[in-house]
């Protein structure tokens, strides 16, 4: 149950490998983010992306193997990312775990990149309590998963056009405040009233899908009829209308499954206001909420390995045969 | 001396192990492009053919392209796992390379001409040397029309060999005593790699996993329309 894993990331943007000891003892993350050579084309260039992971992986793993101070051989498991996510980027990770693991000789684990996201949680806080409500937002999702114990979930909503990240790239691009989105927004968000302008709360009265799509164009219409309203304004407004919606529908999730414990998850939820304003929902509501920390939100490896050890316990190795699977189904979907 | 072999640049997926003794064992697979499904399973397949351990590899060969961006990165990235696990050098080898090493057993000059899609083929011009081949110039990557202008010019005995010379036949046999290889040439191969690796490792030409590069020999798309945009 003390078993070393070496965990492996390259779904995205971000190249990482991390070593977890026994599910939870997180020995070494190393995180090499591409985002400056993204940054130039606005968004993540797939092929740009794919080059730099062959380049830096590597590196990266030798780095988290030092930053342990292991021997390769008190290595017992390699787990890395199978989807979902990019293609190009996903196969430079899952070749490289699985020829380690052949060298080793030692298991490799396939494993999902949302569910690596809800382990996350589990590595700063091993006494979560269960049934839990996971609130995941990030670039390509927006989730509101129950997890009832280890490998048992179920998806109360998610959205039904973009994701909550996505909303805020779009935005942040549209009112020219670069890439990222999430972090400018936040940043210029500080300075703005987040009562200014009164965005639509989509879908907000009806169950516990989100739609996120009509708040992007609100945004955009209203900037194109008030050319002289603040950035600031707008910014604080329109995240303050995702927030909204993410934390009241989120509440009536965990309400209707008996939630004992709330917790956020995925890029997003390194977003300073939504985390503010999920404590106090929390301490309201009477459930332990539980944030992890911006480090632990944003993709990394240590949520891979901590994702894999439970996988592996529960399920055992995958085949050396395995590839990498952009479109991936979490478990609590392929059922 | 023992070396494994990993090619995956093309549609193909090969690997190869041998050493001074030649090729021990060899696996190729011509269909279509699971790369990484079938690359790992394949190095355990081999190394068990050839009743070598993994740990006795001295050296990790690959080929680098150019060819599928996908394709190589898989068997570049397998390489490198395997090669700084063992803690053993690399040597990368050109796809176009790979092509010339079997026919190279002749007085002709070799031009590699691996089909780069979009009307493009990537190039390379070699010349049998004792022990293996010699590249004369650089690696290319134009289209058949460029490709035919600079054969013309030089008046050699052309032996073309790859997938791209083939698809050009037409146009390239327009060209004055030009000879194509035929089909069963027409693609990298793991054991050539090995070969070729061999020659490179006698003496001593080999890289640090850090230092191998792949050969791309094209920008990605974003990065060309960037340029443009400029
Ligand atoms: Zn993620």
């Amino acid at each position: 149950m003390n078993d070393v894993v070496l965990g492996i990331e390259t779904s995205c943007d971000e190249t990482a490998a991390a070593l977890v000891r026994g599910g939870t003892e997180v020995m070494s993350s190393v995180v090499s983010t591409q985002i400056d050579l993204h940054a130039r084309f606005g968004g993540v260039v797939p092929e740009v992306a794919s080059r730099a992971h062959v380049e830096l992986l590597t590196p990266v793993i030798a780095q988290t193997i030092i930053e342990a101070g292991i021997d390769d051989s008190a290595i017992d498991v390699v787990a890395a990312t199978v989807g979902p996510g990019l293609i190009g980027s996903l196969l430079v990770g899952v070749s490289a775990a699985k020829a380690l693991a052949l060298v080793w000789d030692k298991p490799f684990v396939a494993v999902n990149h949302l569910e690596a996201h809800l382990y996350a949680a589990f590595l700063e806080d091993p006494n979560l309590e269960l049934p839990l409500l996971v609130i995941l937002v990030s670039g390509g999702h927006t989730m509101l998963i129950e997890m009832r114990d280890h490998g048992e979930y179920r998806l109360l909503g998610s959205t039904i056009d973009d994701a909550a990240g996505e909303a805020f790239d779009k935005v942040a691009r549209y009112l020219g405040l670069g890439y990222p989105g999430g972090p400018a927004i936040d940043a210029i968000a500080e300075q703005g009233d987040p009562t200014a302008i009164n965005f639509p709360r989509g879908m907000v009265h009806d169950g516990l899908d989100f739609s996120f799509s009509g708040l992007k164009t609100s945004v955009i219409n209203y900037v194109r009829k008030n050319p002289d309203a603040s950035n600031a304004d707008v910014a604080a407004s329109f995240q303050q209308a995702v927030v909204d919606v993410l934390l009241i529908k989120a509440r009536r999730a965990a309400k209707s499954i008996g939630a004992r414990g709330m917790c956020l998850a995925g890029g997003v939820a390194a977003n300073s206001q939504l985390r503010l304003q999920f404590l106090d929902a929390c301490t309201e509501d009477g459930v332990h909420g539980f944030l992890p920390s911006r480090l632990m939100c944003t993709d990394n490896a240590a949520m891979v390995a901590a994702a894999g050890w439970y996988v592996f316990n529960q399920y055992g190795p995958s085949g050396l045969e395995t590839g990498a699977y952009p479109n991936m189904k979490p478990r609590w979907l392929a059922e | 001396m023992l070396i494994l072999g990993i090619d995956t640049a093309s549609p193909q997926v090969g690997v190869a192990i041998g050493g001074h003794e030649g090729v021990l064992a060899s696996f190729h697979s011509a269909r279509g492009r699971q790369h990484a499904e079938t690359v790992t399973p394949a190095i355990e397949f081999v190394c068990r053919q050839a009743r070598v351990e993994l740990r006795e590899i001295s050296c990790v060969a690959v080929d680098v392209g150019p060819g599928l961006f996908t394709g190589m990165r898989v068997g570049i990235a397998t390489a490198k796992a395997i090669a700084s696990a063992l803690r053993v050098p690399m040597i990368g080898a050109s796809s176009l390379d790979l092509l010339a090493m079997p026919v190279r057993h002749t007085s002709r000059r070799i031009v590699s001409v691996l089909d780069a899609k979009r009307g493009e083929v990537f190039t390379a011009h070699y010349v049998s040397a004792p022990g293996g081949i010699q590249r004369i110039g650089e690696y290319r990557c134009e289209t058949a029309d460029e490709l035919v202008v600079e054969l013309m010019a030089e008046h050699e005995n052309y032996l073309l060999v790859g997938d791209g010379a083939l698809r050009y036949r037409d146009v390239l046999s327009a060209v004055e005593n030009v000879e194509i290889a035929e089909q069963s040439l027409s693609m990298p191969s793991a054991s050539a790699l090995v070969q070729l690796a061999h020659s490179h490792a006698l003496r001593e030409q080999w890289v640090n996993t850090w230092e191998l590069q792949p050969l791309y020999l094209r920008q990605p798309d974003a990065e060309i329309n960037w340029q443009e945009r400029q």
